[in-house]
C-alpha cells in the first residue's frame, strides 16, 4: 500500500503552485493513494539493463534550425492575450512588498 | 446531402451538382437544430465558414483550381489553434484566449479549401475519456444520449457521428481519437508519432500526443491523412517522410496478410466484447487473413506506464499556465505568489489538478527513479515487444475498448476510468499508427470498434487495411437515429 500522507499532498500542491482546499485535499488523498498503488504494478517488470526510452523512433533525426530570431509575434498581438499590461509590457503584481 | 461523406461532397461540389454555400448551410442548420441534444460544439464558426463557402463558389465559377477538400466542412477539437478564433481547451484557464496562428494541420486543411465549421468539446486539456471533465459541458453520444461520446475528443467524434460534418480533427495521447470513434460508430485514426505535425496543438504529453482524424469511412480518412501527413519545420518531432498516395494502398481483402493477436493481453475482456471481437476475427479469416498469436504480455503494464509518463509530461507542460503572459489571472490575487496559486486553483478543473499532482509526484526527488525512469524503461520494452511481434505478422488487431460507451456519470473511480484506455495507450507508448473501425453494434444498440495497429510509418497500409475491413464488415453504414433526422 502506498502511504502518501496529507503532508505529501500539500508538498506536491506547493511544488505544482496550486492551492488546494481542505475538501479537495481529502479526495486527492484517496485518489492519489489509489493511483499510486496501481502504478506500483511496474515493480513486477524486470528492467535490469534496459535503456530508458528517450525518443520513440530510434532513427529520427531532430532537425535543429539556426539560432536566429524569426516568426516574431507582434507585441500588440501578444498583449491581446495577456491578463494585464501597461506601456507595452506584461504587468505583474509587486514581488517585493513595501514595508 | 448531410449523409454524404467528405469525398462525395467534394465530388458533388467540383462537378457543379451543389454549391459550397448549400453544403455549408445544410450542416450549419443541423448543428443549430440538433447540437443542443448532443453538445458536440463549443463554438460554431458560421460566419467564417459561410465566407469561405462563398469564396469557393466564386473560385469554381471562375474556373480557378480547387483544393482536395474543397467544399468539405471540417470540425476542429478546441485544443488546436485556428488563427483569430478561441482555443479554450475546455478550460476556465483559457476561456478568453484567442489563437495567434493556425496549427499546421489547420493551415493544410485551409490550403486544400476545407470549410472550418467549428471548435469541438473535449475533456479539459484533453485529460479524460468522457468529456465529463470539460469545464463547459458534457458531450452526449449520438447513439444513446444518456451515454458518453467518449473522450477526450468526444465533441469531434459526436459531430461526425451525428452528421454535423463529415470530417473532424481530434488529438490522441492515450486513445482520445480511437476510443470516442469506437463509442460513436465511426473511424478514428491516430498516425505514427510525427506523421502529422503537432505545431499549434496545445501540448499535454508531448512524447505521446498526435493529431488524429475522425471520418465516416476509409476513403475520407485516406483523403485527409494524405493532406495532413507532411513534414513540418515548426515541429522538431515531425517525421521527414515522403508524401504518399493513400488510396493506392486500398485493399479489397486480407489475402496474403498475417494478422497478429496478443491473446494473453485480452484475458480480461468482458464476455460481450469478447464474443464481438471473436466474430470480427472470423470476418478477417473469411477475408483471407491468416491469424497468428503474438506475445505482447508486457502490455498489461501499459496503463501504469502511460499514467506515469503522461502525467509527468503534463505537469511540466501545464506549468506555462501561470496567469502571467496569457490565459486568465485570478482577480483576487494581490501578490505574485497568489497570482500563481489562485490562478491555477480556479483555472484548472479537478482531473487536471489530480494529474498535475501525480505527475509532480512521479518526478519528485526520491521517486523519479522508481516511477518516471522505470516507466521509461518499460516503454522501451513495449516498443521492442512490438518490433518482435511484427517479425511474425503484418498487422496487429485488438478491440479498441473493453466495453461500449458507458452512461455519463457512471464511472467515478479514476483508476477504473484510466483502465478504459487499456487497449489504446499501447499505440501511443510505441509511437505506432492505429485505427479504430466500427465492427459491431451491441445488444444495447451501442457501437463497438476493432483496432488495427501497423508497423511504424505504415500509415497508408493501415488505412488500406481499414478499407478492407469496411468491405468485409460494412457496419459503419448503420447510423444513429439523430443522424437520420432531416432538419
Amino acid at each position: 500500500m502506498s502511504d502518501l500522507s496529507d503532508d505529501t499532498i500539500e508538498h506536491l500542491a506547493r511544488l505544482s503552485r496550486i492551492s488546494v482546499t481542505e475538501a479537495d485535499k481529502k479526495i486527492l488523498y484517496q485518489d492519489l493513494n489509489r493511483i499510486v498503488d496501481f502504478i506500483d504494478l511496474l515493480e513486477q517488470v524486470d528492467t535490469e539493463g534496459v535503456a530508458t526510452c528517450d525518443f520513440v523512433h530510434k532513427h529520427h533525426k531532430h532537425l535543429l534550425r539556426e539560432d536566429k530570431v524569426k516568426d516574431m509575434l507582434p507585441r500588440d498581438e501578444f498583449l491581446k492575450n495577456a491578463p494585464d499590461h501597461m506601456g507595452g509590457m506584461v504587468k505583474v503584481p509587486p514581488i517585493i512588498k513595501k514595508e | 446531402m448531410y449523409q454524404k461523406s467528405a469525398y462525395e461532397l467534394h465530388e458533388a461540389f467540383v462537378l457543379g451538382d451543389i454549391s459550397a454555400v448549400e453544403i455549408c448551410e445544410s450542416f450549419l442548420k443541423r448543428i443549430e437544430k440538433l447540437d443542443g441534444k448532443v453538445g458536440a460544439f463549443l463554438q460554431v464558426l458560421s460566419e467564417s465558414a459561410l465566407e469561405k463557402a462563398r469564396e469557393l463558389d466564386l473560385k469554381r465559377k471562375h474556373g480557378k483550381p480547387l483544393g482536395k477538400l474543397a467544399g468539405v466542412p471540417v470540425a476542429i477539437k478546441d485544443n488546436i489553434h485556428i488563427k483569430g478564433e478561441p482555443t479554450t481547451c475546455a478550460s476556465r484557464m483559457l476561456a478568453n484566449y484567442n489563437a495567434h496562428f493556425d496549427a499546421t494541420a489547420v493551415r493544410l486543411l485551409k490550403e486544400e479549401d476545407a470549410i472550418i465549421i467549428g471548435k469541438t468539446n473535449l475533456d479539459e486539456f484533453a485529460m479524460g475519456g468522457s468529456t465529463e471533465h470539460s469545464a463547459f459541458l458534457a458531450t452526449h453520444n449520438p447513439w444513446n444520449l444518456k451515454c458518453t461520446a467518449g473522450g477526450s475528443s468526444g465533441g469531434s467524434s459526436a459531430a461526425v457521428s451525428a452528421r454535423f460534418c463529415p470530417l473532424s480533427l481530434g488529438s490522441d495521447t492515450g486513445g482520445s481519437v480511437r476510443q470516442p470513434a469506437a463509442y460513436c460508430g465511426i473511424l478514428g485514426y491516430k498516425p505514427t508519432y510525427g506523421r502529422i505535425s503537432r505545431y499549434g496543438l496545445v501540448a499535454f504529453g508531448s512524447s505521446l500526443d498526435q493529431i488524429g482524424i475522425f471520418a465516416q469511412n476509409s476513403k475520407d480518412l485516406a483523403l485527409s491523412a494524405e493532406v495532413l501527413g507532411v513534414h513540418c519545420k515548426h515541429d522538431a518531432t515531425s517525421a521527414d517522410h515522403p508524401k504518399e498516395n493513400f488510396a493506392n494502398h486500398f485493399r479489397d481483402d486480407f489475402k496474403g496478410l498475417k494478422i497478429g493477436i496478443p491473446y494473453t493481453f485480452l484475458e480480461d475482456l468482458p464476455d460481450e466484447s469478447r464474443k464481438s471481437f471473436e466474430s470480427s476475427v472470423e470476418i478477417l479469416k473469411k477475408s483471407g487473413a491468416e491469424i497468428v498469436e503474438v506475445d505482447l504480455t508486457i502490455l498489461k503494464y501499459s496503463i501504469a506506464t502511460y499514467y506515469i509518463l503522461a502525467t509527468a509530461e503534463a505537469s511540466t507542460n501545464l506549468a506555462r499556465f501561470d496567469g502571467i503572459r496569457y490565459g486568465n489571472r485570478d482577480p483576487h490575487a494581490v501578490t505574485l505568489d497568489e497570482v500563481y496559486d489562485l490562478t491555477r486553483e480556479f483555472g484548472f478543473g479537478f482531473e487536471v489538478k489530480r494529474r498535475i499532482l501525480l505527475g509532480t509526484y512521479v518526478l519528485s526527488a526520491g521517486h523519479s527513479t522508481s516511477y518516471y525512469k522505470k516507466a521509461q524503461k518499460v516503454r522501451t520494452k513495449i516498443i521492442e515487444s512490438f518490433e518482435k511481434a511484427f517479425e511474425s505478422c503484418d498487422l496487429i488487431t485488438l478491440p479498441t475498448t473493453p466495453t461500449p460507451a458507458f452512461e455519463l456519470g457512471s464511472v467515478q473511480d479514476p483508476v477504473s476510468m484510466y483502465l478504459m484506455d487499456l487497449y489504446t495507450t499501447t499505440a501511443n507508448l510505441s509511437g505506432l499508427p492505429a485505427v479504430s473501425v466500427p465492427s459491431d453494434v451491441s445488444k444495447g444498440n451501442k457501437p463497438i470498434g476493432i483496432q488495427f495497429i501497423a508497423p511504424s510509418m505504415q500509415d497508408a497500409f493501415l488505412i488500406g487495411c481499414a478499407h478492407a475491413f469496411e468491405k468485409a464488415c460494412p457496419v459503419n453504414e448503420q447510423l444513429p437515429e439523430i443522424a437520420k433526422e432531416n432538419v
